[in-house]
């Protein structure tokens, strides 16, 4: 009797500390989720290295409630709440890659990366991790590789700076997507290509100097080798033909009047 | 001695008619201020220091002025207050911050605030406003920071809104506004953050190009929730 009043509790306070668990966990699942922001500006601090140690404002105490409104370089929305809107780290020479943790700030529209030491590629899906993304400067930085086309995703752009890196390759024709562009800069790099056409954006030379062979406007246009333009091709082989034919012609007029003559 | 005496009456009266409107031009920021104290409740007592007898509100707590005790900012963000806003705010000409945020305000956002041609940031968000956004806003041409998201506001995005180029920040997500969301203008620079759980007319969307997937193994929305399962399982 004792025992199966005993098995009795047990068992309720099993199925208790299981909702219990579950709640606790659903709360805390909740407050994760709600501050995507705050292991958005973790996982930045931890994959950069900052030598001068501008971002040792940006704390992470083991409390669960704390803003990071105030951090060193973010705008958030509205006080009160971490999302975070704007991230201004230009001139602070930090190191390392582009910090791929930037997914978790989903309310993220302004990035400015410039004037650091940063280097390797620029994430090829990094329409897909930041797509509402209105400004974004990476300019005077080691970025190299290529630009992601998937840039093109980031379709609220209206200022995109990536001059003075080491980015190579075109520019990828999808950008021409981008209808909110104001501004592109992608000076002294090391780009080749087509330059696109853009629907609003008036390029200026400024905008494209110092690369390896960019062309089109508002450079010189592209030297055509294709298909499309087989002139020159067919300009020799006119000249040619006319040479020959002449030759013909006249061989055979000259021995037509020999034997005119003759006869 | 007629002329003296004439003359010495003239300098009293004009001395008695300066002291009496010198201090009704400052008053009636204070006056303005104190009508809104009025159409409010207050359980905090954070409006205990709106005296109106005083000769200016700039002493007030809450309340900023700039050296010509004319008022620059007031905030009251966070208070509790409940009760609605008053038209007498269109009054504080040189009103640059208007930070009443996080209460129970209720009822329309007056009009009137349109006429505060000086101001800089209009924050309303977080309490229960209801009634349509006056276009009258789109005639604030130093605004930066117009913040009404979070009430009942109802109706359409103004157009004249797309005219105020110095708008940064612009945030009217969870309310009931209709109709279009407009693109150009200042409101080239706003995304569908600025304008989500609303009732609004999706912004047309170009089909995105395919993205090359990343290497790395976790996406954006599953990090959380495997932190989530981590728990759930201990």
């Amino acid at each position: 009797m004792a025992i199966s009043l005993l098995e009795n509790a047990s068992l309720l306070m099993l199925i208790f500390h299981s909702l219990y668990c579950i709640s606790v966990s659903n709360s805390i699942c909740y407050a994760i989720e709600l501050e995507a922001d705050v292991l958005c500006l973790k996982t930045i601090k931890s994959s950069v290295r900052d030598p001068f140690g501008h971002l040792n404002s940006w704390k992470f105490d083991n409390t669960s409630e704390y803003s990071i409104c105030p951090f060193f370089g973010i705008e958030c929305w509205t006080s009160g709440e971490n999302r975070v809107k704007s991230i201004h780290l230009g001139g602070m020479r930090l190191q390392g890659q582009f910090p791929q943790g930037i997914e978790n700030c989903r309310s993220l529209t302004e990035l400015d990366l410039s004037g650091n030491n940063f280097s390797g590629p620029i994430p090829p899906n990094i329409g897909g991790i930041i797509p509402f993304l209105t400004y974004l400067d990476l300019s005077v930085n080691n970025f190299s590789g290529e630009i992601p086309p998937s840039l093109a995703n980031c379709m609220y752009l209206n200022f995109l700076i990536l001059d003075n890196n080491k980015l190579q390759g075109q520019i990828p024709p999808q950008l021409a997507q981008l209808y909110r562009l104001k501004t592109l800069n992608v000076s002294n790099n090391l780009l080749s290509g087509q330059i696109p056409e853009f629907f609003s954006l008036s390029l200026s030379s400024d905008d494209c100097t110092g690369n390896l062979g960019l062309c089109g406007a508002p450079l010189e246009p592209c030297k055509k080798h294709g298909k499309k333009s087989n002139f020159p091709v067919k300009f020799d082989v006119w000249i040619i033909s006319g040479f020959a034919v002449g030759y013909v012609l006249s061989t055979v007029l000259a021995f037509g009047l020999c034997l005119y003559t003759h006869f | 001695m007629a002329k003296l005496e004439r003359a010495f009456w003239a300098l009293l009266s004009s001395i008695f008619l300066f002291d009496l409107f010198l201090p009704v031009a400052s008053n009636a920021e204070g006056d303005a201020l104190n009508a809104l104290k009025t159409n409010l409740a207050d359980p905090n007592s954070v409006l205990q220091s709106w005296d109106p007898t005083l000769v200016n509100p700039c002493t007030w707590f809450h309340v900023t002025c700039n050296s010509e005790n004319s008022v620059t900012r007031v905030d009251l963000g966070n208070a509790n207050l409940s009760g609605q806003l008053v038209s007498q705010l269109g009054l504080l000409q040189n009103l640059q911050y208007l930070e009443l945020y996080s209460n129970n305000i209720s009822g329309r956002i007056p009009e009137e605030l349109g006429n505060l041609t000086n101001l800089v940031s209009l924050d309303l968000y977080l309490n229960k406003l209801n009634g349509p956004i006056p276009s009258t806003l789109g005639k604030l041409t130093k605004l930066r920071f117009l913040r009404l998201n979070n009430n009942s506001l109802s109706g359409g995005i103004p157009m004249l809104l797309t005219t105020v180029t110095s708008l940064q920040v612009l945030d009217l997500s969870n309310n009931n506004l209709t109709g279009d969301i407009p693109t150009n203008g200042s409101f080239s620079l706003f995304t569908p953050i600025s304008f989500q759980n609303n009732h609004l007319n999706k912004l047309p969307v170009p089909p995105p190009p395919p993205i090359t997937p990343t290497p790395s193994a976790p996406s954006a929305g599953s990090r959380p929730d495997a932190a989530c399962l981590a728990l759930e399982t201990t």
